[in-house]
């Protein structure tokens, strides 16, 4: 759903992947108006990442792009020539923000120079995206998702102490970034009168090695808890902490305090093992009998399906949670206006995760579908800026556009 | 004695949010992270608490001597620096006036107690709306202020249960692993930090305030983009996989030489396959009709893993991390907390500062790295000792008289 926070805030993203267009995106669901401009050649590459509708790959039915870009009005310009140059300085001149996640070393050849956007436009607030940042020794390595989790401390605690670390099931970087652009976007704007325009410079790794994982890294100095990869157990943690095995699934099992973990136990039928010497500590019944501990409450969890014991977690105030997997996520009736619909005619109606935050006294209205590669082309470059359709057919003919 | 420690390390003045007041409940983690944020850009960040009932984040093994002492935990020191601590014991109706009248000289309250506390407490939105008609509020629960899941007890490895993000996070064919972090706590709060700036860029355009319901569970679910479009594109639900993406050859984290070191290493294309072919020296294997293209080497993974592994592995991870990135292929090791802290990079970029607290002396804390060129992020203080400001902000700010403050601490009002 899109709100009217932002309304009136003009926003030229130019985005590939997560990162940026995930800032694009909550710009605009929260009201602001975004103009993504892409590669006339292939676009942002999210439209050839998938999913498609029944496996039939096509640019325009990517599901990645058309979750991500939902909302936006769609542009083409060769950064690679001077003139798509010229066109998107235009529209940064005339943007009160720009954002963007072309690596470092390619921004002064795609004309993303701040210095030379904001002679045009003072109050111009530009976010630049960056896998390390736009200083430092890494400022130009390379970075996909699974590198920026390495860097970043997903990786050294997730996994078997036998096997290769892991990292996430799905790229998810890239949103944190986005959030922490689009947030010190606002903040920009909120100084503006004061500050003028600024350049933002927003590091992936550092999201995940700063806010997400820095924490952690202190606790590592004073050896307060030590990363370790330990399966499906953490370290130092009261018993239970951990997903098992119930009848038709998976579900997490939790007790951080002592009188959940009693109602468990009481639930369970007050077992025998569960009066014995060594299981008073739950840290060290976590730290040295977990793998013996999960098949006592396994053998009682066996009898449960995930809904029968989400419901004995609610009854009895256990921290319980089903691991659900996506079917099971979509078909939660407590999220279902969480979802929306959006229908494109070559898509069909097709359900996409909305806004994750309520508003009071703010009527959202449905978004409008992502855009097809340069569908906004004329209104934007012939009304907006002055283009003849002339000239338009010309940029196109010579691959500008 | 508490007010005399120094704790105006740099001017608001510098910061984006300079001038803007935030009166904030928030505790544990999702809760005193926006806070913690909004402070960092230079908001004055008015942390309520109370010693009836203690900031969980407060507890926690001592660092020094043998005592339970609120002041020593390194985790609350990162995600509440910069605050102001002002003690209310708002069981207290005495407290909760107080409160009301702090709420009229702020822009915003940020709370995430069980949903409903706040009402009980005579805290509710539209009771303070009646007080500061403009105010933004925001509150952070896990799974919303209202609906069936509403009084669960959950935690941060429930909401990745819940969300989805758990049940591909595992080795391929194996169940899943579960991600032992507080994803949505951070997700939950990050988006309410953006939904808080939006709302008073709002306010400063039209007059009006509002209220923001950000849900963890919710705020996690929208970043499962990449599984929630494959199921309703094509109707499967993913399961683990392990290291995988499935436009990427090799994607992994490879051994190493050295106990337990590791490097990740993603190649998407033709010529970041010939970097890494280059960087190998041309391994006679690589010329072999099955890896040949991207296609093919997507058809043999497994081979292309145990043959990558077998040259990492007689390698140091920073040696092949610049060998690898010189011939443009992407890699960087996997690092654990101290070699994140003392990494030569993030320690160019400031990532984590040394900071002096009462309690600890010098410790590091990380910075939020959201570098405005003008007003940059700024952590500006040390994280506020119980109570540290009441003086500050109940007589300086309220305008309560030296000796009010000292009768309503006295009767524990203030506690």
């Amino acid at each position: 759903m899109t709100y009217s926070l932002l309304s009136g805030l003009r926003v030229l993203e130019i985005g590939s992947m997560l990162s940026a267009p995930y800032c694009g995106k909550l710009l605009a669901d929260a009201g602001a108006s975004v103009v993504k401009l892409e590669s006339p050649e292939t676009g942002d590459p999210a439209r050839r990442y998938g999913p498609w509708p029944d496996d039939n790959p096509h640019p325009e039915r990517s599901g990645l792009f058309l979750y991500l870009n939902a909302n936006k009005q769609g542009v083409t310009a060769n950064l690679e020539t001077p003139t798509g140059r010229g066109i998107m300085r235009r529209l940064a001149a005339s943007s009160d923000v720009v954002v963007h996640n072309v690596r470092p070393a390619d921004m002064d050849r795609c004309g993303l120079d701040y210095d030379l956007l904001a002679a045009d436009n003072l109050d111009l607030v530009m976010a630049s995206i960056s896998p390390w940042g736009l200083s430092g020794p890494w400022r130009d390595y390379k970075a996909y998702d699974i590198n920026l989790a390495a860097a970043g401390g997903i990786c050294e605690g997730l996994g078997e102490a036998e096997r290769e670390p892991l990292t996430f099931g799905t790229p998810e970087v890239g949103y944190f970034a986005g959030m922490a652009a689009a947030s010190s976007i606002v903040m920009a704007l909120l100084a503006r009168e004061t500050h003028g325009g600024q350049h933002i410079d927003i590091a992936e790794a550092e999201t995940m090695a700063g806010l997400y994982n820095g924490p952690e890294a202190l606790m590592a100095v004073y050896q307060w808890r030590v990363t370790r990869r330990t399966g499906h157990h953490a370290l130092d943690f009261p018993y239970p902490n951990c997903i098992l095995r119930c009848k038709d699934g998976h579900i997490f099992v939790g007790s951080p305090e002592g009188r959940q973990w009693g109602r468990l136990l009481q639930i369970m039928g007050s077992p025998e093992w569960s009066q014995e010497q060594r299981f008073r500590n739950r840290t060290a019944m976590n730290n040295l009998y977990a793998d013996e501990v999960d098949g006592y409450v396994e053998s009682w969890l066996a009898d449960y399906t995930k809904a029968e014991l989400l419901e004995i977690a609610l009854e009895h105030r256990i921290p319980l949670a089903p691991v659900r997997t996506y079917d099971e996520v979509r078909a939660d009736p407590s999220l279902a206006d969480l979802f929306v619909v959006i229908e494109r005619d070559d898509t069909g109606p097709v359900s996409y995760p909305g806004t994750p935050y309520g508003l009071s006294g703010d009527n959202s209205v449905p978004p409008s579908p992502a855009p097809t590669l340069g569908q906004h082309n004329p209104p934007i470059l012939c009304d907006e800026l002055g283009y003849s359709p002339e000239e338009l057919v010309k940029l196109y003919q010579t691959g500008i556009i | 004695m508490p007010d005399e420690v120094q704790n105006d390390l740099i001017p608001s003045s510098y910061g984006a949010l300079s001038g803007y007041r935030v009166l904030d409940f928030g505790w544990v983690l999702a809760g005193a992270i926006p806070g913690m944020a909004l402070a960092d850009m230079g908001a004055e960040v008015i942390k309520v608490e109370t010693r009836q009932r203690l900031d969980y984040m407060r507890m926690g093994r001592p660092i020094v001597g043998d005592q339970p002492d609120p002041e020593q935990n390194p985790m609350f020191h990162n995600v509440n620096r910069g605050k102001l601590s002002v003690t209310l014991n708002i069981s207290e109706p005495e407290a909760v006036e107080l409160a009301k009248r702090l709420v009229a000289r702020c822009d915003v309250v940020i709370e995430n107690f069980s949903p409903g506390v706040m009402d009980r407490l005579g805290l509710g939105y539209e009771t303070l709306r009646a007080i500061k008609p403009d105010i933004v509020m925001a509150s952070i629960s896990s799974t919303g202020q209202d609906g069936p899941l509403r009084d669960l007890r959950a935690y941060a490895p429930s909401i990745g249960a819940l969300s989805g993000l758990d049940s591909t996070m595992g080795y391929e064919g194996g169940g899943p692993l579960g991600l032992k972090h507080a994803f949505g706590d951070i997700c939950g709060a990050l988006h309410a930090v953006f939904a808080i700036a939006s709302a008073l860029y709002r306010r400063n355009q039209t007059g009006e305030g509002c209220y923001i319901d950000v849900s963890m569970l919710r705020a996690t679910v929208v970043t499962q983009g990449i599984g929630l479009m494959e199921h309703a594109l094509t109707g499967r639900s993913l399961r683990p996989r392990g290291n995988y993406d499935p436009t990427m050859v090799p994607y992994g984290n490879y051994p190493c030489a050295g106990e337990d070191k590791w490097i990740s290493i993603a190649v998407a294309s033709q010529e970041e396959w010939q970097g890494l072919v280059a960087a190998m020296r041309n391994p006679a294997w690589a010329d072999d009709q099955r890896f040949r293209s991207q296609y093919r080497r997507q058809r043999h993974r497994r081979e292309i893993d145990a043959l990558v592994s077998g040259w990492t592995a007689q390698h140091d991870p920073d040696v092949l991390t610049d060998l690898l990135q010189g011939q443009g292929v992407a890699a960087a090791p996997v690092l654990s907390a101290e070699e994140r802290l003392f990494h030569p990079h993030f320690m160019e970029r400031g990532l984590y500062n040394d900071i002096d607290h009462p309690a600890l002396g010098a410790e590091p804390v990380f910075n939020l790295m959201w570098n405005l060129s003008k007003t940059p992020s700024t952590v500006r203080s040390h994280a506020p000792l119980m109570g540290q400001h009441n003086r500050q902000v109940l007589c300086g700010t309220l305008g309560l008289a030296e000796n009010e403050l000292a009768e309503l601490e006295e009767r524990q009002v203030v506690y």
